[in-house]
């Protein structure tokens, strides 16, 4: 019921990161956590991108992702998001997710949930399930992949390419259209 | 005309409780607590069911105020009343959120575009969370990425931001961390209020445009019967 303007001091590092930054960090477009991943995954790494499907081949199956899209962004908004619904044939995860820094400046994978307050926050996870054979969601309200520090607005029309990296050490580009509204 | 107003108690603090609402919307009557579609209205043509829900005691915000900012740092004072003839649509959000609040106001754009005519009959206004990033300059061009004629308002002042937050039964907590980032929680509802200052209807997050456009159509034709 009340409004709160806590000044946290919140350790470095800390898991949970929640939405939306001012800091002025530049670098890397990747910030989660466990992502150093190498070249030297024995994964193929060749992938697929026909309209916004994207697939991964692996020896297991393939990775599917489905229904990709980026919302539109305010010629102000600093922040972005984007949604798709992704199928693992194995169980894995997905550990990191990131565009060009041309895109944005920093990429984070965010859970929006209900907090004890009542009130809906964003915070960024290290890691998505990913259940063998489970399409997990993407959607506004739930996860979403954070685009922040847009270097300029996401124009309809246009496609976002975010690389997504597994656990297992798979990767896969999925192309995200921008558009006003989910497809 | 009446319409049966089926309460979805979704996600908003101090919820009227978990069990489906029926009442006649509009009647000033205090609805009673019942089962679903009992004591609909009687002319069934024009029935419908409303996908928001309304309070047994809806809240009254017709007494808060705030002030209006425009994008050329202009001000003026605003109440939380529709003009006559109109609806308000009330949502606390803040620039900086990339999920909810996009997603909650292209769904009112949608469902405005779905209803023609819609927009000219009922005002947005958002109230800013987090107005010390929200600046004028930046929160009015925002939302008129939304909608056209878009009510901001804005506060540095925390306790007025609170009693209005209060008033809607809202809340919303920043939270700044060593390093500068900046986390905002808020409540995700949106409200719908009529010239009274009282929220006729709620809507919970994820209600989605087809909702939205559900519940301005029967508001609408109740506002002004065809």
């Amino acid at each position: 019921m009340n409004k709160k303007s806590i000044a946290a001091v919140i350790a470095a590092g800390a898991l949970v990161f929640a939405a939306c930054s001012d800091d002025d960090e530049t670098a890397d477009t990747t910030m989660t956590a466990d992502t150093t991943m190498t070249a030297d995954t024995t994964m193929t790494t060749d992938t697929m991108t026909e309209g916004t499907t994207a697939t991964e081949e692996t020896a297991a199956g393939e990775i599917v992702v489905e229904g990709a899209w980026a919302r539109t962004s305010p010629m102000m908004a600093e922040m972005g998001a984007a949604y798709f619904t992704i199928t693992s044939p194995v169980d894995d995860e997905l550990v990191s997710a990131s565009v060009d820094p041309s895109v944005a400046g920093m990429v984070e994978i965010h859970e929006t949930k209900e907090n004890e307050a009542g009130e809906m926050e964003m915070s960024a996870i290290t890691a998505l399930p990913l259940p063998a054979g489970e399409a997990v969601s993407l959607e506004p309200g739930g996860y979403h992949i954070m685009l922040m520090k847009l270097a300029a607005p996401l124009e309809i029309g246009s496609t976002v390419s975010i690389e997504l990296t597994m656990k297992s050490g798979a990767t896969l580009t999925v192309d995200a259209e921008v558009r006003e509204e989910a497809p | 005309m009446r319409h049966c107003v089926v309460c979805h108690v979704g996600n908003f603090p101090a919820s009227a409780g978990d069990q489906l609402v029926v009442k006649k919307f509009l009647m000033g009557l205090v609805g009673m607590a019942s089962l679903v579609l009992a004591a609909c209205g009687d002319d069934a043509t024009t029935m419908g069911e409303y996908m928001g829900f309304r309070r047994d005691d809806p809240l009254q915000v017709g007494n808060l105020t705030m002030t209006r900012a425009f994008e050329d740092g202009a001000e003026s004072p605003f109440t939380f009343r529709a003009d006559d003839g109109k609806l308000l649509v009330v949502y606390f959000g803040f620039t900086n959120c990339p999920d909810l609040c996009p997603t909650t106001l292209a769904d009112l754009r949608s469902a405005f575009r779905r209803l023609p005519g819609s927009e000219a009959r009922v005002d947005v206004a958002m109230v800013t969370v987090d107005p010390q990033r929200d600046v004028p300059e930046k929160l009015v061009p925002y939302l008129k990425s939304f909608v056209a004629d878009p009510i901001a308002l804005r506060t540095e002042d925390e306790s007025i931001l609170e009693k209005v937050e209060d008033g809607f039964l809202a809340s919303s907590t920043i939270t700044t961390e060593a390093n500068g980032r900046v986390n905002v929680s808020h409540t995700a509802g949106t409200y719908v209020v009529d010239s009274t200052g009282e929220v006729v209807l709620e809507w919970p997050f994820g209600i989605g445009a087809d909702g939205m456009e559900n519940d301005l159509r029967l508001l609408l034709e109740d506002l002004d019967p065809a």
